[in-house]
């Protein structure tokens, strides 16, 4: 019977031996870069490598649901990478579930002053995440080839995409639409939203979907397609994407990700900030956030000293450059804004203008609930089963009841 | 020969018989611990893969884990049960178990129809059978990610291919697929007939093959007739396989998350084509309402045990064909 517990015992210590011991010389990132940023990510580790050859550095995507789901288990269980990157709004439910560090302490104010004050993200009171890219808004983007001079208001926009809404072989079927964007995704309907004078929640954090904006803002959409009719009458993310870079389409709303992709395709693209809605007189205004870095609850202190090191030289002058001008994204240390290469840069001069009509994306686990509460009610609209007006009063409902049922 | 020698001898043999009794004890006992050594690694993997997760799970669906109770949750009795089968959530709980019923029957009536009458096909003599089951097995070889994001190119209202063809070449007026709950809800369904029907041929092909010429033959020779050949030979003599399978497919069918996710991207429109994982995954990942979530699929895993162990009995898979 001894040598049976013997095995037993064995085997016990064998299978849970298997558990990872902390590295204290490997930093490990998560991350939910797109195929272009993560190959500079890469290469600037391997530099960071070549300089400090006894750290050893480790990128891993994830996509961002993933990217969430998996940090909270494995932050929870006392495990998990080193930082985890993503834009700010995952900042909220992290801190709330206490898995990610404060970073005031750690890095000296004189550095945190070196950088853009939006790149820092702050939650009640402490900082949580510093960013390497500012933005992650939506703006117009345009075939150069299609299209001179970008719509500066909604009639303009209208105007232009009519004339751009072709059916070349006269099939009745339209060959060239004006505009395109993933029209399925409330994230895509915020500039509408905000043009029209509405938003997602007050200072509170309590949502405020049933308001003009809101409705105004379903109109439009609907006018645009059933009555104008410049957009598909069906579009997520991957057809409008494809129509716009096979050039079935003059103009796209899209990401600052997504426009290296789209050079890369051939296509010669203008940035152009979103239009202002006559009516109201105000402009479109996408969610703006930054994408960064935050620390993981778990590491420990002796490792502070090292991941400090890795992550301030990924976020230097001259990695953020690299970034900045082969992505069009906009860097966060300040001294940039003076170098020639970012203050000429067309791209990056129209995102600024973008980013300043922007609104900051709150950073509080609502915001989950409100995403999740607009969706079937918005696409309600736009498959004809819904008033504008009953989906506003149905958002509301079901944001304050998802909020409810996430904080019981 | 005196009695006490008789006794004496008895004595010696009875010493004998009990050496080797106890010979033959020690050798199982030997023999059961090499199986327990050999058997431990597996079980103590399913220990920390299967069956620990799975009272963790129990656990949790008793507690109020969630977004602000992670890390201090605690048991609060069946209070999410009563949710998961109460709580006014669009749709809800009956009107999902409805269409998950739904989605599993159609799919595997389906998958085992289209499945069995391939297997039949294949099991003629046809020339270039080799191609043919190739092809047939492809949409199993492709990872399902890549099967359910092409399908969903291919519902696109303009420009997928299936409304091309319906009104190109049907004459047909298109189809709104991925944006109306019902058309949504077919589209899935289609997908996941397309790939989960090579299974099932499979399975029916091996089965098929391992019928004895013979009960052919003499069937012939008693003039039966290709009906009655199937009803009463190759039916029921590739029942025994094909029940276990059945209630395989019933079970991934009823659990398949990935098709129903990434077709109708996460329940479009409106939340109308969830299935009860898809839903319980929205629950606890993108609301973190995990204690919910946990309640919900200990649910789904009773649904399924009944039914499995009710299905199997019904139809005494067990029990032999021969």
């Amino acid at each position: 019977m001894n040598q049976l517990w013997s095995i037993i015992l064995l085997s016990l210590v064998l299978f849970f031996s298997c558990s990872r011991r902390v590295d204290l010389n490997r930093v490990v990132i998560w991350h939910q870069m797109r195929v272009d940023e993560r190959l500079i990510l890469e290469e600037q580790m391997k530099k960071y490598m070549q300089l400090h050859p006894d750290v050893k550095l480790e990128a891993i995507y994830k996509e961002t649901e993933e990217l969430r789901s998996g940090f909270i288990i494995a932050a929870i269980a006392g495990q998990g990478p080193d930082f985890v990157y993503g834009p700010s709004d995952q900042v909220g439910p992290f801190q709330v579930m206490n898995i990610i560090k404060p970073l005031d302490n750690i890095f000296s104010k004189s550095y945190l002053d070196s950088l853009n004050p939006k790149a820092l993200t702050y939650y009640k009171g402490q900082l949580y995440q510093i960013a390497d890219k500012l933005g992650n808004h939506l703006t117009l983007v345009y075939n150069k080839k299609l299209l001179q001079h970008p719509p500066q208001t909604d009639q303009e926009m209208i105007e232009i995409g009519k004339k751009l809404t072709l059916d070349k072989n006269g099939d009745g079927k339209t060959d060239q639409y004006g505009l395109v964007w993933n029209y399925t995704e409330p994230f895509f309907f915020i500039p509408f939203m905000t043009g029209f004078g509405g938003w997602v929640m007050d200072d509170d954090g309590k949502p405020t979907l049933d308001n003009n904006g809101v409705i105004d803002g379903l109109n439009f959409i609907k006018d645009l397609r059933d009555k104008y009719k410049i957009i598909p009458k069906e579009a997520d993310y991957n057809v409008a994407d494809a129509l716009f870079k096979d050039e079935k389409a003059a103009m796209i709303i899209n990401g600052d990700w997504s426009w290296a992709g789209y050079e890369k395709a051939g296509i010669d693209i203008g940035i152009s900030p979103l239009p202002k809605i006559t009516k109201t007189g105000l402009w479109c205004a996408p969610m703006v956030s930054p994408k960064g870095f935050s620390l993981n609850k778990n590491v420990p202190e002796e490792k502070i000293e090292l991941v400090v090191n890795v992550l301030k030289y990924l976020l230097n002058s001259e990695n953020q450059l690299q970034t900045a001008i082969l992505l069009n994204t906009m860097p966060t240390m300040k001294n940039l804004y003076e170098d020639p290469l970012i203050k000429n840069n067309e791209i990056l001069i129209n995102s600024q203008r973008q980013i300043e009509n922007g609104r900051p994306m709150p950073i509080v686990p609502e915001l989950r609930a409100i995403w999740d509460a607009m969706r079937p009610s918005y696409q309600a609209v736009l498959g004809g089963d819904k008033t504008p007006e009953q989906a506003a009063k149905d958002m509301q409902g079901l944001a304050l009841r998802k909020i409810a049922e996430m904080n019981e | 020969m005196s009695i006490r020698a008789e006794s004496v001898e008895h004595r010696v043999m009875s010493a004998e018989q009990r050496f080797t009794n106890n010979k033959k004890q020690m050798n199982r006992y030997y023999k059961n611990i090499f199986i327990f050594i050999f058997v431990a690694p597996a079980f103590l993997v399913l220990l920390g893969v299967v069956f620990y997760p799975f009272i963790y799970n129990v656990v949790i669906s008793f507690s109020n884990m969630n977004l602000r109770h992670i890390q201090d949750w605690e048991l609060v009795g069946p209070r999410q049960y009563i949710k998961v089968f109460t709580e006014p959530t669009e749709p809800n709980f009956y009107v999902i178990f409805l269409k998950t019923v739904i989605w599993t029957g159609v799919n595997v009536f389906f998958h085992v129809v289209i499945g069995v009458f391939l297997a039949l096909l294949l099991n003629q003599k046809i020339k270039g059978k080799g191609i043919y089951r190739t092809l047939l097995i492809l949409p199993w070889a492709i990872p399902q990610y890549i099967v359910a994001l092409t399908w969903r190119g291919m519902f696109n209202y303009e420009y997928g291919s299936i409304n091309i063809i319906i009104t190109k070449y049907l004459n047909l007026p298109a189809v709104e697929w991925l944006k109306s709950p019902t058309e949504a809800f077919m589209a899935c369904i289609l997908t996941n007939v397309w790939l989960g029907f090579p299974f099932m041929m499979v399975v029916a092909l091996g089965a098929l093959q391992s019928i004895p010429h013979e009960l052919y033959e003499a069937a012939n020779i008693d003039g039966a007739s290709w009906y009655h050949k199937l009803k009463n030979i190759t039916l029921p003599l590739i029942r025994p396989v094909m029940i276990p399978a059945i209630t395989l497919g019933i079970v991934w069918t009823f659990n398949n998350l990935n098709i129903v996710w990434l077709v109708s991207n996460a329940g479009e429109p409106s939340d109308n084509t969830h299935i009860l994982v898809s839903f319980v995954y929205k629950a606890a990942f993108n609301l973190y309402r995990y204690g919910y979530a946990a309640a919900l699929s200990i649910v789904i895993f009773f649904i399924l045990l009944i039914f499995s162990l009710s299905f199997m009995k019904r139809t005494k898979a067990t029990e032999a064909a021969y």
